[in-house]
């Protein structure tokens, strides 16, 4: 008894929701990316308190769930005054966590770096933080495209957590689906392959990257 | 913050937790035996088993867990795979783990040098030798770092095995909060709790980490 | 010369993050002077509250339409998971909840509850065709499901024992109750009767009502924050559900969602 109709008629606003997805995984991966290359290079300074604090951060936003992190964010923040607007506190509350994960797989390619490399620019006199801008990162970056494709292929399937805080995304949108159908199955398995396109796509995309980058 | 909430659903949080640690663990284990034996077939298997496997891995890391556990559990009777909370749970952790495992061990395969077994070979070891002398070992130890950073994400899938009605921790949270309207004392509860294990689990990988290493190093100076 | 001396100076990274409003004397001034009435609701719930083509429809929607014409303001809808609504609630994300709570004692020391809107009496379904119930007291030793932390399913648990024991299970929302009702896990469903009767006639071929409903007589209702703030609130609306039973509204709209009229109580029913 498979309903084939039930997909064909729902997938306009699957679609319509799979937008979301997007958005907030992109999103996420962006900030993530950006506060990752932050927290890594503050986890491996020289000054104590300064990677303890780092070090602290990628310990609390890897081990609590990032629901709860969400809710933290969506429904805490407000009792002590602060108030962020849902899409917001999506973004944010991806892009904090992804950074922690991001911040550790660039630390581990950053390892990979020829450390001869940074000495002999600092040898020429370039400022330290050139040498982070033009030799580490970018290195570390290429070394660990694999591994940030991967990242990025995560956050699209935890994404689907921000409805926790109101936002209609796909699987969200599937469960109103099924709700209101009462074909909880078609719709879950119509939503499972949107998924797997975006992820093949993704990881399509992480593999062209790397071969240019293969310089 | 109410204290007394924790002390009066202490006992089922803890059951919670327990049961939560319990799916990880035999979830976890299954993940990388299942995900150890698919890494060994593609290295070594034939190649239309491995055009099979890699298709099984590319659909099970595209999907989410909550799809996959959701037709795995409610879709299962449909074809005669009837399970119960728990066996289902475990099952779909174990098959979500898999492919992320595989990978892992595939790349820890392809990066045991070659000139190591080639000399293997020109020493007269044995094919079995040479895995169990220098193939294992070398990819033990470079598989632990990843294989702990992905039980530790996989520790927080189990809260989804909730819509199962797995009496998991979230399952007992959620009750908790049904019943009290207690909603952030049963967020800093989650938390910490996962906080918590988490931190247990970061430990014992760099514990085992430091194993291996010594391990190694006393297998190959012997 | 050391490399790492660099430390993160990009971390003023631009949050959006904003104060937020302080605290007003009086919701219902507030809603009218801003011209728009925020509600959240799990979307999830027919026939009370249904995404259907991608649009909220639903007895919920269609009350509280006519109340916010009637206050002359519009109403904003948000769809929140049913364990993010009354959360969501208590930290000022919208004004009011229009998803259907059962009026409850305990859930009365915690919010503040409008009129009644429908009946919420406890019912079951079965799967189509299973003879071995035909009366709610038929589920005596049985499997039966019903969603977490709901009033139904605290009096099946009281009902289950007065028939000498049944196998509960509780669910974190009845779409999955239903699922295993399908799936053969569960021998019947218990919920709100309207919303048992819904899914019933949506997939008769699967799931079929037992009937009478049994238990106390409950109801459900909208709620609010419970504060001095939402009190003329809750009066306004309260006001307007009356006049809807008097002229009518309310009848032909539960007509339409739930297939019969039901007289509705004109003051707060008590609870114990």
């Amino acid at each position: 008894m498979f309903s084939w109709s039930t997909i064909v008629e729902n997938l306009p606003y699957l679609l319509q929701a799979t937008r979301f997805t997007l958005l907030v995984s992109g999103l996420g991966m962006g900030l993530g990316l950006v506060m990752g290359i932050v927290l890594c290079v503050a986890r491996l300074s020289p000054i104590r308190w300064i990677s303890r604090i780092a070090a602290l951060y990628v310990s609390f936003f890897r081990g609590v769930p990032l629901l709860v992190q969400l809710l933290l964010a969506y429904y805490f923040l407000p009792s002590v005054g602060i108030d962020i607007p849902p899409l917001w506190a999506a973004v944010c509350s991806i892009g904090l966590c992804a950074a922690a994960y991001i911040a550790e797989i660039l630390r581990g390619a950053l390892i990979a770096v020829p450390h001869g490399q940074a000495e002999a620019a600092a040898a020429l006199g370039m400022h330290p933080f050139t040498i982070w801008k033009r030799i580490l990162i970018p290195q570390a970056l290429k070394i660990s495209m694999p591994s940030l494709v991967n990242e990025l292929i995560m956050l699209v399937k935890v994404s689907s957590l921000v409805s926790a805080v109101g936002i209609v995304e796909l699987t969200r949108m599937s469960q109103s689906i099924s709700a209101a159908t009462f074909r909880p199955l078609e719709i879950y398995i119509a939503a499972a392959a949107i998924y797997l396109v975006i992820n093949l796509a993704l990881a399509g995309l992480g593999q062209a990257l790397e071969k240019r980058l293969d310089y | 913050m109410d204290i007394d909430l924790f002390v009066q659903y202490g006992p089922i949080l803890l059951c919670g937790l327990l049961n939560t640690v319990l799916c990880w663990i035999v979830g976890a284990a299954g993940g990388v035996a299942l995900g150890f034996v698919i890494a060994v077939a593609m290295y070594y298997g034939p190649r239309p088993l491995r055009y099979v496997l890699r298709g099984y891995i590319e659909v099970i890391r595209g999907t989410p867990f909550l799809i996959q556990l959701f037709i795995l559990y409610y879709g299962g009777p449909n074809i005669g795979l009837r399970l119960d909370p728990v066996p289902a749970g475990i099952l779909g952790l174990i098959i979500y783990g898999s492919p992320y495992y595989a990978e892992i061990f595939r790349a820890g395969l392809q990066a045991v040098p070659r000139g190591m077994i080639e000399a293997g070979r020109a020493m007269a070891m044995s094919e079995g030798t040479i895995l169990r002398r220098i193939t294992l070992p070398i990819l033990m130890v470079s598989s632990v770092p990843p294989l702990t950073n992905f039980s530790i994400i996989l520790t927080k899938e189990t809260a989804i095995l909730s819509i199962v009605t797995v009496p998991e921790l979230l399952y007992q949270v959620q009750t908790m909060s049904a019943e009290t309207f207690a909603y952030m004392e049963a967020m800093f509860a989650l938390a910490l709790f996962y906080w918590g294990f988490v931190e247990v689990i970061s430990w014992a990988g760099r514990k085992l980490e430091l194993k291996t290493n010594a391990f190694l190093s006393k297998e190959l100076s012997a | 010369m050391n490399i790492y001396s660099f430390k993160g100076a990009v971390l003023g990274l631009g949050l959006a993050v904003f104060a937020a409003g302080s605290a007003a004397a009086d919701m219902l001034a507030d809603i009218k002077a801003s011209g728009e009435m925020t509600f959240g609701t799990e979307m999830h719930y027919a026939p009370f509250d249904l995404l259907v083509n991608g649009q909220y429809e639903g007895l919920c929607k269609d009350l509280m339409d006519e109340v916010t014409k009637d206050l002359g303001v519009t109403p904003k809808y948000n769809d929140l998971p049913w364990t993010s609504v009354l959360p969501g609630l208590e930290a000022g994300k919208f004004q009011m909840v229009n998803a259907p709570v059962t009026i409850t004692a305990e859930r009365m020391e915690r919010y503040a509850f409008t009129l009644p809107i429908a009946d919420a009496s406890v019912g079951l379904i079965k799967r189509t065709g299973d003879d071995r119930i035909t009366k709610p007291e038929d589920i005596a030793g049985l499997v039966v499901g019903s969603q977490k932390g709901s009033a139904q399913l605290e009096q099946l648990k009281v009902f289950g024992e007065g028939l000498g024991g049944i196998d509960v299970r509780e669910y974190s929302s009845v779409d999955e109750a239903y699922a295993d009702l399908a799936a053969g896990r569960l021998d019947a469903v218990a919920g709100s009767f309207p919303l048992l009767g819904y899914a019933a006639s949506k997939r008769p071929e699967i799931f079929e009502t037992v009937t009478p409903v049994f238990g106390e007589k409950k109801y459900f209702a909208w709620v609010a924050v419970k504060s001095e703030e939402t009190e003329s609130m809750i009066a306004a609306v309260n006001e307007i559900l009356l006049n809807m039973q008097d002229d009518g509204r309310m009848a032909k709209l539960h007509e339409k969602w739930l297939g019969t009229a039901v007289e509705l109580p004109r003051e707060m029913p008590a609870v114990k």
